[in-house]
């Protein structure tokens, strides 16, 4: 889960986008269909492996064919280890295997180079059984060995990895982190524990991505690791563990990715994976032109286009030979919060107040005031308008997509103009003046700035939507775009803002226990008040038990509980202010089967050695 | 002559370094810097923040860091490594360069092949109904933003099939011979270079135009035509060559805007050079892959003005560089 960067296109773009599809739909021009060549069918070279795995999937597919999506920036690495944003992991995601999984469809935890594995009793260590004759992709086996290497290398302080935070427990006494221990008794078992039994052990220990030590143990023990498996390393060198290899990198321009001749997933045939011959990342910088690109028959899929849209695509599909995908509720969720920080600390070491001084830190540090503008806050129209009619109401990271952890009963402080109007005179806010703006006890006038990033339209026009509903009431707000650095600097580090409006993307697994440092107190992203050394309210301290509850036991029916109760007391306390969500589609070519996108990313290829090429289709 | 090449050339090492300083400052000003972004995955521990942090140099004052560029550069030619690659900033803009360096050449053809004739023919026929056409075609291309037009193409691309929709290669360029492919870059290469080489046309013929009618009005031109020499011969073979004069010092200066002037056209056409790559960079606060990138345009920008000043000594004998 992090804040997501990507804007949305720029406005301008998005209007030429939807121009050009709207002329395009207009001139009705021809449907596309891809350009590659019918090839010899596919012969499996390699002898079957020992101990496949059987993948589960809709429907048994044919090999051949190439899968070409459409993707806005090139890869920077293709080293997993140092990969630190999306363009990256996209590609890495396919070409690296790890001991487990996560089902994309029931978010459970699934096998891969681990056939097995279980838990002592005390639920602090798991062993892993892995899988026997499972091969690089130059033929070298992988063993036990190769998997404690990779942890080596993601556990390795001077590396920085992210992945390290998911596998280290906090000391409860000390508060300093100790990493999970780990050991291979034998070629084939892998052992790891954790200092305290850990909800998310599965999904930490799946994130480190099994590479190869044959390859790259000698630039690690020079200290060269970090510059290993560059965009310019010669594809013959670069030894995957995934489905995948690489085939060709042309840098900002494509990355083309070839079956791993060796790899141990098969279908329910026995006929090995995966059945797509190529994926392609076809760099298009510009949204208006991988949408052409597209209609072109150029590229097979889009994994982001915009709602306003949805109309055009979806009249396009039949014409277009595709189909227009409905994810249903986006995971990147929208919110709003009021800046409760202290300042920052001053030359005697001690912080002057709240950052926001203290009028304003009186009314945002009320539930009151915060439910107040939350009942402003006509959901509706931000829907009908930012959103073009495709959004959903929402209250939770856990979005109602995501059927493991959505809570039905949960009831967000909606729209209801009265009700904030009585809360307001509540707090003893009145217009006393007449001018329309209330006062506050003190005849302090009742504004604030609400900051957002000025590269995303869409955001901007929410807040200008916010800012006419808070008028209503009586609340003058000012909309304060800023450069996204900027933004994050006065959120991170000076406190410079009143309120702000933001969004947070989906963790891999969408699992609350990867927000634990939203939603903990002291947490690094626990936005409205950061890094607390103690929780500020009873209710804060409340959560920072239930998160602690959620993250330390593998009861799953102990962690829903926890987790919806977060959730009341995050919605009760108006902390965030819940926006609505996007409905999320994608265009899709129909010739592929087994496709089946996720909200999660990645949400196209992450079952990619499933995807097929229906027949009758070949060469087309 | 060499000397005088030899002399300009030095003069660049200074310039380069006023620009890296100014460079490296405006970027220390920018709030934030590359591990901003980063920060806000919740999953990174501050202290793993840290030790980038020190892995990046980032810990050192902004001076420090300065200096010790350039004393990798000076003592090791080291032009430092990106953050977000992990690789040698050269490594990184290398094949960005050259890509832009193609599109801005075959820009350049398109631009200069139509400006001259073009503007040749207004001038011949100055004040007819040709010579306010090509004008008015001109500027109304002119008006147009590159984006719309870039879009326009792209569409007609996708429309027709006659060309293909960005990008500078087809999917299956890498079973292609040597040949095939570098008819596939060509053929993708048309729409972006049109529009990038239209957009300074108008001005150019314009230029183009005017300098030979000065031309045409001076008094070994009507020396010329009293010899009885036909018209066309007159034009090209005796106005022409000293009409071009100004206008190759004009193409000198657009040659340092090269690198720079089709970053636009970059972005709809999908067009795998630098100026993504640099964008992206200044973005993420990559800080020596925005050096390494501001560095190379300058070098470029230098390299065309002295080609500019060579170019004119040829064409004209009266200059010389001593």
């Amino acid at each position: 889960m992090r804040i997501e960067t990507k804007g949305r296109g720029h406005f301008a773009r998005a209007l030429a986008a939807g121009a050009v599809l709207a002329l395009a739909a207009a001139l009705g021009g021809a449907g596309g269909c891809g350009g590659a060549k019918p090839q010899a069918p596919w012969v499996d070279h390699e002898p079957p492996p020992p101990d496949p795995m059987v993948t589960p999937m809709a429907e048994i597919g044919v090999h051949g064919g190439r899968f070409r999506i459409g993707a806005t920036t090139g890869p920077k690495t293709l080293n997993p280890v140092v990969a630190n944003e999306n363009s990256s992991n996209d590609v890495c995601g396919r070409l690296y295997t790890s001991l487990t999984d996560v089902d994309y469809t029931t978010g459970d935890d699934v096998a891969l180079l681990a056939k097995s594995w279980e838990f002592s009793p005390d639920d602090r260590t798991v062993t892993f059984h892995l899988r026997h004759g499972a091969r690089f992709s130059d033929g070298h086996l992988i063993t036990s060995e190769d998997v404690k290497f990779s942890f080596d290398l993601y556990l390795d302080d001077t590396l920085a990895t992210s992945v390290a935070t998911m596998l280290s427990e906090p000391d409860p006494r000390t508060g300093r982190r100790v990493k999970f221990s780990y050991s291979a008794p034998d070629s084939y078992t892998f052992t790891v524990t954790s200092p305290r039994p850990d909800a998310l052990m599965l999904p930490a220990t799946g994130s480190v991505r099994i590479l190869p030590k044959h390859v790259l143990g000698a630039a690690y023990a020079e200290g060269r690791f970090a510059s290993a498996y560059g965009i310019d390393t010669p594809p013959e060198s670069l030894v995957t563990s995934g489905p995948w290899r690489l085939k060709e990198l042309v840098p900002n321009e494509k990355v083309e990715l070839e079956r791993n001749p060796y790899w141990f997933g098969v279908d329910a045939n026995g006929s090995r994976l995966p059945y797509l011959d190529a994926i392609v990342f076809v760099v298009t910088k510009d949204q208006s032109g991988a949408a052409l690109k597209f209609e072109a028959g150029e590229i097979d899929a889009l994994d982001n286009v915009s709602p306003a849209d949805y109309p055009a695509w979806e009249r396009g599909q039949k014409k277009g030979g595709y189909r227009l995908y409905d994810l249903g509720p986006s995971y990147n969720t929208n919110f709003l919060w009021f800046n409760l920080n202290p300042a920052p600390p001053g030359p005697d070491g001690r912080s002057p107040g709240p950052a926001v001084g203290k009028v304003k830190y009186a009314w945002f540090s009320k539930a009151d005031f915060r439910r107040a503008v939350s009942k402003a806050i006509d959901r509706d129209a931000l829907i009908a308008g930012p959103l073009h009619g495709f959004g959903f109401r929402n209250w939770s990271t856990m979005t109602r997509g995501n059927a493991k952890w959505y809570d039905s009963t949960i009831a967000g402080v909606d729209h209801d103009p009265e009700g904030a109007s009585r809360l307001l005179a509540g707090l003893g806010m009145k217009d006393r003046d007449g001018d329309g703006v209330l006062e506050d006890a003190q005849g302090n006038k009742v504004e604030f700035g609400i900051v957002t990033n000025a590269d995303n339209e869409w955001r901007q026009q929410m807040v200008n939507l916010i800012r006419d509903d808070l008028s209503k009431v009586g609340i003058r707000a000012s909309l304060v775009p800023l450069e996204f650095n900027t933004l994050l600097t006065r959120v991170r580090n000076d406190f410079q803002y009143d309120a702000c409006l933001l969004g947070l993307g989906s963790a891999v697994p969408a699992d609350p226990g990867m927000g634990q440092n939203v939603w903990k107190s002291s947490g690094s992203t626990h936005y409205w008040r950061l890094r607390s050394p103690k929780p500020a309210t009873a209710e804060e301290a409340r959560v920072d038990v239930l998160m602690d509850r959620l993250v330390h036991t593998r009861d799953f029916a102990a962690r829903r509980a926890a987790w919806h109760e977060i959730m009341q007391i995050v919605n009760d306390q108006c902390w965030l202010v819940w926006l609505p969500v996007m409905d999320l589609r994608l265009p899709i070519r129909s010739r592929f089967g087994n496709v089946a996108p996720s909200p999660m990313p990645h949400r196209i290829l992450w079952n990619s050695d499933r995807i097929f090429v229906r027949p009758g289709h070949r060469g087309s | 002559m060499r000397s005088y090449v030899l002399r300009r050339l030095l003069q660049v090492v200074p310039l380069l370094l006023g620009i890296s300083a100014l460079t490296f400052l405006l970027l220390q000003l920018a709030p934030g810097d590359f591990l901003t972004t980063v920060s806000e995955n919740p999953q990174v521990s501050a202290a793993a923040l840290e030790q980038m942090r020190r892995n990046f140099g980032l810990d050192q004052p902004w001076y420090v860091q300065y200096l010790l560029y350039l004393k990798n550069i000076f003592l090791h030619f080291d032009f430092g490594e990106s953050f977000a690659y992990h690789r040698p900033v050269f490594v990184v803009l290398r094949s960005g360069l050259l890509n832009t360096l193609l599109l801005a050449s075959a820009a350049m053809v398109v631009t200069w092949g139509l400006a001259i004739p073009l503007g040749v023919i207004a001038a011949v026929r100055q004040h007819t109904p040709v010579d306010r056409a090509l004008s008015v075609g001109a500027f109304v291309w002119l008006s147009l933003p590159e984006v719309l037009t870039g879009l326009l193409l792209l569409m007609l691309a996708a429309r027709t099939g006659w060309f293909p929709v960005g990008g500078m290669h087809s999917d299956d360029a890498s079973s292609m011979g040597a040949a095939a492919r570098a008819l596939d870059v060509a053929r993708h290469l048309v729409l972006p270079a049109v529009v990038v080489g239209l957009i300074p046309l108008a001005s150019r013929m314009r230029q183009m135009r005017a300098s030979l009618l000065d031309v045409l009005r001076l008094d070994y031109v009507t020396t010329a035509r009293a010899k009885g020499l036909s018209e066309g011969r007159v034009v090209v073979g005796h106005a022409l060559r000293n009409a071009m004069n100004p206008l190759i010092t004009l193409f000198g200066f657009t040659l340092g805007s090269l690198v720079s002037g089709s970053f636009v056209a970059e972005t709809i056409f999908s067009w795998p050079g630098l100026g993504s790559i640099t964008l992206e960079a200044l973005r993420s606060q990559d800080q020596y892959l925005v050096l390494g990138a501001v560095l190379m345009a300058s070098f470029v920008l230098v390299l065309g003005n002295l080609v500019a000043d060579l170019l004119l000594a040829v064409a004209d004998p009266r200059i010389a560089h001593g």
